[in-house]
């Protein structure tokens, strides 16, 4: 399969401050749901912050459909098409529901055409159709991920990163993020998750890498590396036990 | 081949004769600047004596004690501004409480402000614990504003306030001296001051409490969350700032023979506290004082040339606006950062 | 009778002030730079309608979209060259402030230099001349003044509200990292708020240039008076400077006709001290933390 985009040897940190990430290469094809894991502190957030040019590399060199994109501006990035849906603040808090979607088509020139994408995700989701006029800061945890992910439905880009979208939710609801990762994969999105939950991300994902130590140390299949007795006592959990 | 016992007594040796180096020139240096300072200090105590010699040097004698009383002026606004991070550029309410304090006393009573100063400095300190206590609440931005909503409310109230002579002042009755020696009592005075001033901002350099001022002007969040009670702190700093500002004030009332509003209330004396600690060096003991002595020689070689006028406030935000944009930390913290500050301005 | 006059004449005052206010809030809410040379560039928009009037006779208020746009202009210039360079940095807030203090100061005397510190008022025929509503007598250069800038306030609101660079604005002053992962090149949008902010220095400059008497240093108490009232809604919230903006205006306004009128300014200081001491994040602000 034809890669997408394409890191190499990107070192990357915080102000002065030291190297979090010491040298990643990754892979990501198109078409596929990517789990990056790791533990705390590896740089899986950095990453996602790299590509998406919100934090400058180092060293290292980005290609996105063999252009190079490292060092350009978050606004930049987005229009090749890799979008960003970050942790938290990922919303406009005192706009309404369907300003936030109006937002996340900000590049979108034609007015008609974003007004239907609008309409369209509101369909998908009954929840932000009943919500469209209230203030994103008055929903829910669980509404306002839902929104922050269907405002990438709105602008479609090719690949869509997201950094823990199950964090902080019930098990319910984390569910239903992920259904909506599919949803977006069955349209054609090519989506990098990083996860948290190690094994909730790999069974939702087709292809999976661990990061650790500022490095992609592991990379395969998402079932493959599930089922490696190596990483499953590394990052797993000796004792969990995958179905 | 040297042996390996060999070697490592010559390494002992080496260091050994490289430690006795290091202390004798951190010692010998330390010493010699802080003598040189002891020397200048005794120069300058000394210096009024020319007055007896029958030539008039009240010029200079009035540079100087101009100088030693922004020295003590920035200095002070430095413990607020430079060690704390907050940015008051109204300050100099202080200044007027101070001048119009002992004005007054001096005015009713003829007692003479160089012996009222400590307490007009007091009655600024508890302005300000007053004043800090409302406006030190909020952080950085809305201070700032409240630092100079208090001078406007300063400047109104005091210009519309009859007892003190409202908005034409008070003429203040002068020093029985003759000609030149009237400005000995206030030199002194201000020297006195500076000296003061600049002892205790080294002391709360390199105190606790400094180190507290320092780690909430860094983040104050997390200062808080260390522990640090940064309302009280801040609140100190304030005030302590205050004293030396009212000290000042009303040492120059009398010297003035006038208070007026529109001397002590404009803004171009809290910009002038403001614009030398940038100069010298935010934050650090030497800064104001370097930037004190650099914004006076150059005023008056500026009056000298051009005459005064508004050229002088043109000239102040020009001076502010370099500064600020290429030389940030002033001439004594861009020294530190590149390691060539000398011993003697090495005060911390 | 008369306290509805006071009231009137503080509510048309404080439509003048909103629109003083509006762009330091936009620009705050924007960038968080307390521009403390707004008042000064407010000044040069009244110099600016002042002297078109002296020596063109044009009307003031014909003058304030020339004033808009230069300002505009020289908004830009002063965030490209000054302030721009800080962005991002570790002393930002302290920085800002510190250079808007010296651009202040820079054009204060620039301004004395070539004008000297003499008071001047346009004196357009309709400054003297009042309207008769009803029972009200309100003085007609005030009246206009007034409802332009209410009228610019209004168009303000609606570009903010409705257009592009309105959303790309508001979600910047919202959320400056979501902003830019959603495609606003937030660096652009800085600059051109600053213009727009000082752009509507200008216009309240040329409004205010028949309404008070200005000279170089006034804006010291212009900017302590804007900073009072926005403080007091809240900062960076648009509809709490306009809304602080009418409170304090007919506040000061009752204190000016019962008490005395130098007293009046000293109402927007009080109702700072006030809000600081009571609620500090001011009528609409959110508490910080």
């Amino acid at each position: 399969m034809p890669s997408l985009l394409e890191a190499r040897g990107v070192v990357a940190g915080y102000g002065r401050g030291p190297d979090i990430l010491t040298g990643v290469n990754l892979t990501v094809a198109s078409g596929q749901v990517q789990c990056i894991i790791g533990p705390n502190g590896a740089g899986k957030s950095t990453l996602l912050k790299v590509i998406s040019g919100l934090l400058p590399a180092r060293q290292g060199h980005i290609t996105f459909n063999g252009k190079s994109i490292e060092n350009l501006r978050p606004d930049q990035v987005l229009r090749h098409g890799i979008c960003l849906v970050p942790q938290e603040g990922a919303l406009f808090p005192d706009m309404s529901v369907r300003e936030n979607l109006r937002m996340g088509g900000y590049i979108i020139d034609d007015k008609t055409e974003l007004h239907k994408r609008i309409d369209e995700v509101l369909e998908m989701f009954p929840i932000l159709k009943e919500r469209s006029s209230q203030r994103a800061k008055s929903l829910s945890g669980g509404e306002q991920r839902m929104l922050a992910l269907s405002r990438t439905l709105v602008v479609r880009p090719e690949i869509v990163m997201l950094d823990e979208p199950s964090l902080g939710l019930a098990p319910r609801i984390v569910r239903q993020m992920f259904e909506i990762i599919h949803l977006l994969r069955d349209r054609g999105l090519t989506i990098i998750v990083v996860e948290q939950n190690a094994i909730m991300g790999l069974k939702n994902a087709n292809w999976g890498c661990v990061l650790d130590l500022g490095k992609n140390l592991f990379d395969g299949p998402a079932r493959d590396i599930l089922d490696d007795p190596r990483i499953r006592e590394l990052y797993l959990g000796k004792k969990s036990q995958v179905a | 081949m040297p042996s390996r016992q060999d070697v490592d007594g010559i390494l002992a040796e080496r260091r050994e004769y490289d430690g006795e180096l290091a202390n004798a020139s951190s010692s010998t240096s330390q010493d010699r600047a802080f003598k040189t300072l002891l020397v200048i200090l005794a120069i300058l105590v000394l210096f009024p004596l020319v007055t007896l010699s029958g030539y008039n040097f009240n010029y200079v004698l009035h540079l100087l004690l101009y100088a030693f009383m922004y020295i003590a002026m920035a200095s002070s606004w430095n413990i607020l501004g430079g060690f704390a991070g907050y940015i008051s550029i109204g300050h100099n309410v202080f200044f007027a409480i101070g001048g119009y304090f002992s004005g007054m006393l001096l005015a009713k009573f003829g007692i003479s402000t160089l012996l009222t100063a400590p307490l007009a400095g007091l009655l600024a300190l508890a302005v300000g614990f007053a004043v800090g206590f409302i406006t030190l609440r909020v952080r950085g931005p809305s201070f700032i504003i409240s630092s100079i909503a208090l001078l406007m409310v300063t400047r109104i109230v005091f210009d519309n306030w009859d007892f003190i002579g409202g908005s034409n002042g008070i003429t203040l009755p002068q020093m029985e001296l003759p000609v030149r020696f009237v400005k000995v009592p206030f030199y002194y005075g201000m020297l006195t001051l500076a000296v003061i001033t600049l002892v205790v901002s080294y002391f709360i350099r390199h105190s606790k409490f400094g180190l507290g001022l320092r780690a909430l002007s860094q983040d104050e969040i997390k200062a808080e969350c260390a522990g640090i009670n940064t309302r009280l702190y801040k609140i100190m700093a304030f005030a302590i700032s205050g004293f030396f500002v009212g000290a000042a004030g009303a040492m120059w009332g009398e010297y003035l023979t006038y208070i007026r509003p529109n001397i002590f209330l404009v803004i171009l004396v809290a910009a002038n506290m403001v614009l030398m600690c940038i100069l010298g060096g935010k934050g650090t003991v030497a800064g104001p004082t370097v930037g004190a002595i650099l914004l006076i020689a150059f005023n008056e070689f500026f009056v000298s040339q051009f005459g005064a006028s508004q050229i002088n406030i043109l000239g102040t935000g020009v001076v502010m606006l370099l500064a600020l944009m290429f030389y940030p930390n002033g001439v004594v913290g861009t020294l530190e950062k590149k390691g060539k500050l000398p011993r003697i301005l090495n005060w911390g | 009778m008369e306290i509805l006059q006071v009231v009137v004449i503080g509510l048309v005052l404080g439509g003048v002030y909103a629109l003083m206010a509006s762009g330091l809030t936009l620009v705050f809410g924007v960038m968080k730079i307390i521009n403390l040379a707004h008042p000064i560039f407010i000044i040069i928009g009244a110099y600016i309608a002042y002297w078109l009037f002296r020596l063109y006779g044009l009307d003031p208020i014909l003058s304030m979209p020339i004033a808009m746009i230069g300002l505009f202009c020289l908004g830009i210039a002063v965030y490209k060259l000054i302030l721009e360079r800080e962005a991002g940095s570790a002393r930002y807030a302290e920085m800002t402030v510190l250079l808007t203090f010296a651009v202040a100061m820079t054009f204060d005397g620039l301004l004395g230099f070539m004008f000297t510190s003499s008071q001047r008022i346009t004196s357009p025929s309709y400054a003297t001349d009042a309207i008769l509503l009803g029972n009200l007598f309100l003085p007609k250069g005030q009246f206009y003044a007034g409802i332009i800038s209410v009228s610019l306030i209004i168009v303000l609101w609606a570009f903010l509200r409705y257009s592009r660079l309105g959303y790309a604005i508001r979600a910047t002053t919202q959320n400056r990292d979501a902003a830019q992962l959603v495609g606003v090149n937030v660096a652009l949008v800085s600059t051109l708020t600053f213009g727009i902010g000082i752009a509507l220095a200008g216009a309240s400059g040329a409004l205010i240039s028949f309404v008070f008497s200005f000279f170089p240093s006034r804006h010291w108490e212009w900017i302590a008076m804007l900073m009072s009232l926005i403080v007091l809604g809240g900062m960076g919230k648009l509809l709490g400077a306009v809304v602080g903006a009418f409170l304090l205006a007919v506040v000061a306004a009752l204190v000016s006709t019962y008490i005395g009128a130098t007293w009046s300014t000293l109402t927007f200081f009080l109702a700072l001290f006030l809000i600081l001491l009571v609620r500090p994040q001011g009528l609409f602000g959110e508490k910080m933390e």
